[in-house]
């Protein structure tokens, strides 16, 4: 990437986002959302097919039109249900990168980037410096006069970038950018995205349902479910300390442990649970509310797995191995603890056999509460 | 951000636009249609506009008409019958064997319906008419009884609307046939399955949806064709329900009444026609028939392959190859007969229809109009199917609706309402050339509307909103995003309504006026008027111009479908 910094200045907004809700027909796809992205963010919303996470990101482009609530670019609303307000998508100051790629077949790569600048009315020799840095950041410099329809996937996506960011949007949108390309490529594009957007600062929202992804390049997720919010937080925030069980098991995977609570077992200012089958666990409350039943989340990678018993005072149980899969970098064990199956997945070195007798152990703090 | 304060400033722009154009196109299609039933309830004086009474003896009347009701449903039906077979049959043949050059046949497929029911008439009039057609002299000379085959019978009607509509038969079942997924009859043979019992038990149950939403379509348009139940039909007064319309307007005094509720009943029949086969295509019987394309598994068949070449052969010869020949042969001869004389033989029918004022006008305002049609046809008809499938504006459901109107409704039928309803139009175009542009438009919306839809349905619609994105006001997406990638759409609509209007007859034949007369009616008129081997003539000129006006078009088209950096 040889290219200096951006021709004429980068202007990065704020977006705010409140009580939004849209509806197709009878169905509600978004039931009363409310988020900010800060200028310069780069948040993703992160969720199943179904969860609204299109649909919001396309409200805020402007291509879908709300049923209430009200969107704000950099302080000024660009939709409001009261007072009634609906700036037309082109007039928003937006870009946006569509999974489709959406690249005009009948346009040269040249052309496809210039879209924007020309609808700007920049001069001729103004838009080729432009094209020429976009296209040198995304790394096809050289394929200006080829012909759009003439490219690869990868090739395509890059064009789709350098097309959103060509004009200097205030906001930069992804509607799942990745998800037609190929996992290798996918990985490397992820990359690319993540130091664009460091480059030109500009503010993005993102969408995708694939967590590897949103946890790579996001500074905050959102974590969506049936068209509303489930949790906002880092992507260190949202993988260390699910709110729930949704985001717990959507987001990588968890062995969810349910029990009564013992507060006379309690210390350290741990919550301590007895579960149906007997065990005690200890675990973080992270300062949200433990009732009497409750409920705790602990990644399979958090569980450990040894033969002899761990010298810990706490969270040391016997377990049984039922099943070994071998996946590569990790093993992953079905074990019986307690009575019941649990999932533990270990780096691969010095393998236990199917049928073995061994301890598991966890970290109190591992074992994060859960709020249903 | 003055970009935003001036974009909150409420601008109706398309909106408005759209909804001008589309309810104009609504009125377009309603106004003739309400001209009609008003002119069937008339009940007074048959010749006063407006009617002074109104009331339902019309339809009341109708039973005396019952056998021309029977005619014509007896004559739908063995046109439906044989269409429908020929459609399965090269349907099957093309799309699901390994029938040798398959590719090519397949486009010569749509040769038939080029020929137009009118062609076909006037050559197999020429071919099989009791006493003079060739093919009974032939018999006569080889010693037969009186004659060999009858066109002008019921049967012979519909035998020559039948080749014309195989086509359409074989396109819409070969359709569904390509698009069937092959591992369903794969699956079927892996099970234990043989050929024959995967064709009955998966291939027949899958396919019959689409064979019946065809059937019930062909059925729906026979009930409604005009030109060969005019031809080979007048002369021994064998009527249909158009004809007999159309012989209730032209004779004196006309009864336009009692024509209009014929109209209005054929309307009613066809347009619950097309109702049931539109719920067809939508029903969840289709589900396991996608709309992904697969590349059809050809069937083996061996030895088969040369007798079914054989068919698909026979077929084309007998619906686009023996009615050509026949009229070419007819329109050199003094005399037309089966047996060629060197004496016979004459260019005096091209000379003569070359000289008459009458066909050079009419030829030209034929080109003329359908110039005129096509072109506004074409921004017309692309701007509608832009709004109905794109915009997303409220209403654009029932415009749609509407527009597809014509589809139901015979051209005849239609322009007798657009006869009374622009006589009282207070601006004088009837008559004119006008009319019959108005008409035109009209009658052709379903079919312009069909072929710019289908190819805007294929393309994504980010690829508007990735402009859009970019910060292009509609109009500027239109013209360099839009436009362009709907090129071959729109000009594939522009040569379908050019050929349409040149050859058009049943509105035509009614609205034509004495001072823009058009080409297809002045074939009829000579047809009935003058001899057979002038009006083979005229009509091969006619397809000629067609043809020479269409190789012209399509090279300069060709040239303005290349894409840049192409």
């Amino acid at each position: 990437m040889s290219a200096g910094p951006p021709p004429g200045a980068a202007r990065t907004a704020s977006i705010e986002i409140r009580d939004l809700v849209v509806r197709y027909g009878q169905v509600v796809a978004v039931r009363g959302v409310t988020f900010a992205v800060a200028a310069g963010e780069h948040v993703t919303l992160l969720g199943p097919s179904g969860c609204g996470k299109t649909t919001t990101l396309r409200a805020i482009a402007g291509l879908e039109q709300p049923a209430s609530g009200e969107i704000r670019i950099d302080g000024s609303p660009v939709f409001s249900s009261s007072p009634r307000v609906q700036v037309p998508p082109e007039r928003r100051g937006l870009s946006m990168v569509f999974q489709s790629y959406a690249i005009w077949p009948h346009m040269t790569v040249f052309d496809n980037v210039a879209y924007g600048l020309r609808v700007r009315k920049l001069t001729e020799p103004e838009i080729a410096e432009r094209v020429g840095w976009a296209l040198d950041l995304v790394q096809l410099g050289a394929l200006g006069t080829r012909s759009a329809s003439k490219l690869s996937g990868g090739q395509q996506q890059r064009v789709a970038l350098a097309r959103a960011f060509v004009f200097s949007p205030a906001v930069l949108l992804f509607d799942e950018p990745l998800s037609n390309l190929d996992a290798k490529l996918r990985a490397e594009m992820r990359l690319e995205i993540k130091e664009l957007q460091r480059r030109l600062g500009i503010t993005s929202v993102y969408v995708t349902h694939d967590l590897e992804e949103a946890l790579a390049i996001s500074d905050r997720i959102i974590v969506m479910r049936d068209g509303v919010i489930e949790q906002i937080g880092t992507p260190a925030e949202i993988y260390d300390l699910p709110r729930n069980t949704f985001v717990a098991d959507f987001v990588g995977s968890a062995n969810l442990i349910h029990g009564r609570r013992r507060p006379d077992l309690e210390r350290d200012g741990l919550v301590a649970l007895e579960t149906p089958g007997g065990a005690i666990v200890h675990g973080a409350a992270h300062g949200r509310r433990v009732g009497p039943e409750s409920l705790f989340s602990v990644r399979t990678v958090h569980v450990h797995l040894s033969r002899a018993r761990p010298a810990t005072p706490v969270n040391v149980w016997p377990a049984t191995v039922r099943r070994r899969v071998f996946q590569g970098d990790l093993t992953q064990y079905h074990v019986e603890w307690d009575g019941r199956p649990l999932v533990v997945r270990q780096v691969t070195t010095d393998p236990v056999a199917e049928g073995e007798a061994v301890y598991l152990s966890v970290e109190p703090r591992h074992c994060v509460l859960l709020e249903d | 951000m003055d970009d935003l304060a001036r974009a909150r400033r409420f601008r109706p722009g398309p909106r408005l636009v759209s909804l001008l154009v589309g309810g104009a196109a609504a009125v377009l299609v309603l106004y003739p249609i309400a001209f009609l039933i008003q002119a069937s309830l008339s009940t007074g004086d048959p010749q006063a506009r407006p009617p002074d009474a109104y009331g339902l003896d019309n339809f009341a009347d109708l039973p005396r008409y019952g056998h021309i009701f029977g005619n014509t449903v007896a004559v739908a039906v063995a046109a439906t019958a044989m269409a429908i077979v020929l459609g399965f049959v090269m349907g099957w043949i093309l799309s699901r064997t390994n029938v040798p050059g398959r590719g090519t046949l397949e486009q010569l497929m749509a040769l038939p319906y080029y020929v137009t029911p009118l062609m076909g008439a006037l050559a197999w009039s020429l071919i099989g008419s009791p006493s003079g057609g060739f093919l009974n002299q032939v018999w006569r000379a080889l010693g037969g009884e009186a004659h060999l085959i009858d066109v002008t019978t019921p049967y012979g009607i519909a035998w020559v609307m039948a080749l014309f509509e195989g086509s359409v038969a074989f396109v819409m079942i070969g359709a569904v046939m390509k698009s069937m997924d092959p591992a369903l009859e794969e699956a079927s043979q892996v099970l234990g399955a043989g050929r024959l019992r995967t064709m009955l038990r998966i291939t027949l149950p899958l396919v019959m949806p689409g064979v019946l939403g065809a059937a019930i379509f062909v059925f729906a348009e026979m009930l409604g064709s005009f030109s060969a139940a005019l031809v080979l039909g007048l002369p021994s007064r064998f009527y249909v329900v158009t004809t007999a319309m159309y012989q209730l307007v032209s004779q004196y005094p006309p009864q336009f009444p009692r024509a209009a509720a014929m109209g209005v009943s054929l309307f009613a029949v066809m347009f619950a026609m097309v109702y049931v086969y539109r719920r067809i295509v939508q029903a969840g019987s289709y589900a396991t028939i996608t709309g992904k394309a697969f590349r059809a598994r050809a069937m083996d068949v061996g030895g088969l392959r040369w007798p079914l070449l054989a068919v698909c052969g026979a077929y084309l010869a007998i619906a686009v190859l023996l009615p050509i020949v026949t009229l070419a042969y007819a329109s050199v001869q003094r005399l037309a007969t089966a047996f060629p004389r060197a004496d016979n033989f004459t260019l005096a029918n091209y000379q003569t229809a070359l000289s008459l004022d009458a066909v050079r006008t009419a030829l030209w305002d034929s080109l003329l109009l359908g110039f005129g049609t096509a072109s506004i046809g074409v921004l017309l008809m692309g701007f509608l199917a832009w709004m109905i499938y794109r915009s997303r504006l409220p209403g654009v459901g029932v415009i749609e609706y509407v527009l597809m109107f014509p589809q139901a409704v015979p051209r005849l039928v239609f322009a007798f309402g657009m006869l009374w309803a622009w006589l009282i139009f207070p601006i004088p175009i009837y008559g004119t050339l006008w009319l019959l542009l108005i008409a035109y438009l009209t009658v052709f919306l379903p079919l312009g509307l069909r072929t710019i839809a289908g190819v805007m349905l294929q393309i994504d619609r980010s690829l508007e909103e990735s402009a859009q994105m970019c910060g292009a006001s509609w109009g500027y997406r239109m013209r360099t995003v839009t436009m362009p990638l709907l090129r071959p759409g729109l000009i594939a609509a522009w040569l379908l309504l050019f050929v349409a209007s040149v050859r058009e007859l049943g509105a035509s034949i009614l609205l034509m006026g004495p001072k823009a007369k058009v080409i297809t009616p002045t074939i009829v008129e000579s047809w009935f008027s003058t001899s057979t081997e002038l009006t083979a003539a005229m009509a091969l000129l006619q397809t000629l111009a067609v043809g020479v006006a269409l190789v012209l078009l399509f090279t300069v088209a060709r040239r303005a479908a290349q894409h840049p950096g192409e």
